[in-house]
């Protein structure tokens, strides 16, 4: 095994210190400890080593070279591969080594990146909170920095985003931009896209000056969709009084009456998801108008009572 | 692990570990095991590694040069292409600027901190300012509460359970506050159910405090590998069958024994932790959802939507 890692690291220097691609029987004249003398074995085991280095982002550069056509080269593009000096101080490396230590990601991929940033710093800290993690999370982010477009597949849907921002929200990550065969702002859930999404060339749009991508995550899911909103009144007894008004600000009480109960008012776009609302609340709430939304909540409830199986 | 993917972490490390000796000549093994948080055993197998190193044809002149003083200090020659570590991946930039912008939407943060600065760094190295955001919301209860965890103060709470639909007030002993799925959690010991409960914050009516002061032993409250809610093994079982425009509640619900038919409907079991749950999520669902098993769950909900549409009869205004 030390064998291995020994190859690995020689690799990686030889790789990063060649002016020009080296063919990979030139890499097996030079290295030690040696690849197997017999083609097949020797192709193997450099792939293997290729592949590990690649998952640590080691960034192998394949190269035609000006031999008997066909055969390429490898080496390491410097600039790929040295990260640029951060200049973090302790306290900012002591910083987010706690960031680390309290916020929970499935994998090891912060704690390794903070190695790269020189290690931990100071005590760490206790977990405070868990965030979602998606399969595309870091393929969406790589196209954010990059300004690479991407496409994927969403709900059976093609689509082709310029994305702008990535956003943990509600429990989950969106990737936000310019859906541009929409040619409108759209928010996507990460783990919603379907198998992994193919990014474009680096470069290939700027995202508008100042964008914030947290504003294009509505907050309310009453007002997705296209139609015209409606007003909609909904009573609300006063034991979910409180919570209700909580939930949606003061301004949105228009009455209190006197046994505790309130009317509110809400913007509905979302027709089902306002049932959805007004459903959570059970006995407690009673859509007031408009009169169709009323009629439209009966209706679905009148569907249930009759099932009495 | 396997021995190859052993192989792949040591060299993660090493090409670490390298460079931060090069800006550092001197650091003692100790302090590298501890930043690089490793058993200094294990170092010293990485360092005996590295002077075995470099570039062909390994002569001396080519081998890197690493010397270990006998007061444990180290220092690298000859290792000039192992001046800086790799660049991060996007999995990595993207895990450390997400957790550090996660702890700096916690209320509380100090916005103009080294965690501010140091993302504001990150951010620029990876070309990527102002495109991560991570929202955190506040619950009005929340400082109270970190404050009584801290402390170790027991507090009694009026609560809203959401999955009984009801009020209630509840002693507790608070042992950890937490973030996930986009809501604060309280962990605490629950004198009224006698065990362990999750409260979610926003949903905390009222904070008071007891006087008395709670110890816990690490061995009495779960450690917090698992911020997770699981499902109780004790709440009843539901077969639901979902059409295939239900299907996100197989991926928002803690969902069992998940099956997809070939017309593309989806069975799933779920844990029912209290029946005001499972009255919202049918009747928001609609004909999209049918009862499997137990049947009589039909007649349960059939009995909440006719409470609800009460309401709604002409003599009840």
């Amino acid at each position: 095994m030390s064998d291995r890692l020994e190859r690995l690291v020689n690799l990686t220097a030889t790789l990063l210190d060649t002016r020009r691609p080296l063919t990979l029987d030139e890499l097996a004249e030079r290295l030690e400890p040696s690849y197997p003398e017999e083609k097949a074995a020797r192709r193997r085991a450099f792939e293997r080593d290729k592949e590990t280095m690649r998952e640590l982002g080691i960034p192998i550069s394949v190269e035609s070279v000006e031999v008997f056509g066909g055969e390429v080269g490898y080496c390491i593009h410097p600039g790929d591969y040295y990260l640029p000096d951060l200049a973090l101080t302790a306290d900012e490396r002591a910083a987010l080594h706690v960031a680390v230590s309290a916020v929970r990601l499935e994998g090891n991929d912060a704690q390794a990146g903070l190695r790269k940033l020189g290690g931990i710093e100071g005590s760490g800290a206790p977990p405070l909170a868990q965030l979602a993690v998606a399969p595309a999370l870091a393929d969406c982010f790589d196209a954010v920095a990059r300004r690479r477009t991407l496409e994927f597949t969403y709900r059976g849907e093609s689509r082709l985003l310029e994305p702008y921002g990535v956003v943990h929200r509600f429990g989950h990550w969106y990737v936000v931009g310019r859906d541009a065969h929409r040619d409108g702002p759209r928010a996507f859930r990460v783990d919603r896209i379907e198998g992994a999404p193919i990014a474009g060339d680096p470069g290939t749009f700027e995202p508008p000056a100042d964008t914030d991508p947290a504003e294009y995550i509505r907050d309310d899911p009453l007002t997705y969709g296209d139609a015209k909103p409606v007003s909609a009144s909904v009573l609300v007894a006063a034991s979910r009084a409180p919570l209700v008004v909580d939930e949606l600000g003061e301004d949105a009480v228009v009455e209190r009456r006197d046994d505790g109960s309130v009317v509110v008012a809400l913007q509905v776009v979302n027709r089902e998801a306002f049932r959805t609302w007004v459903l959570g609340l059970l006995e407690h709430a009673e859509v007031l108008a408009p009169a169709d939304l009323r009629a439209d909540l009966v209706a679905w409830l009148s569907a249930f009572a009759g099932d009495t199986a | 692990m396997s021995r190859r993917r052993e192989s792949g972490v040591r060299l993660q490390r090493v090409l670490a570990l390298v460079p931060w000796i090069l800006a550092n000549p001197g650091v003692t093994v100790s302090e590298l095991a501890a930043r690089f948080e490793v058993e200094e055993r294990e170092l010293e197998e990485d360092l005996e590694l590295l002077p075995m190193c470099g570039l062909p044809p390994y002569t001396a002149d080519r081998l890197i040069d690493l010397v270990v003083a006998d007061d444990g200090a180290v220092t690298i020659r000859l290792a000039e292409y192992f001046e800086r570590p790799v660049r991060l991946t996007p999995a990595e930039g993207v895990a450390l600027l997400a957790a550090g912008r996660a702890l700096l939407a916690v209320p509380g943060s100090d916005p103009d901190g080294p965690l501010a600065t140091g993302l504001e760094k990150l951010e620029r190295a990876l070309g990527a300012t102002g495109s991560l955001a991570v929202h955190v919301d506040a619950a009005d209860h929340l400082e109270q509460l970190r404050a009584a965890v801290e402390r170790g103060d027991q507090v009694e709470l009026d609560y809203y359970s959401s999955a009984r639909d009801e009020m209630t007030t509840r002693v507790v002993d608070p042992f950890r506050i937490f973030h996930a799925f986009g809501a604060w959690y309280l962990a605490a010991w629950c004198h009224r159910a006698g065990a362990e409960r999750l409260f979610r914050v926003d949903r905390v009516r009222a904070v008071r405090e007891t006087g008395h002061r709670v110890e816990f032993s690490d061995t009495t409250v779960s450690d917090g590998s698992d911020l997770v809610y699981r499902p109780s093994p004790d709440d009843p079982r539901v077969r639901l069958r979902l059409a295939p425009d239900a299907a996100w509640v197989a991926e928002s619900i803690p969902t069992e024994d998940r099956v997809v038919r070939r017309n593309g409907t989806i069975e799933v079991v779920l844990a029912v932790s209290g029946p005001a749950f499972l009255e919202r999520l049918l009747l928001s669902l609609g004909p999209a959802a049918t009862v499997m098993k137990p049947v009589e769950v039909r007649a349960e909900v059939a009995a909440a939507a006719s409470r609800i549409l009460e309401r709604y009869a002409p003599t009840s205004t």
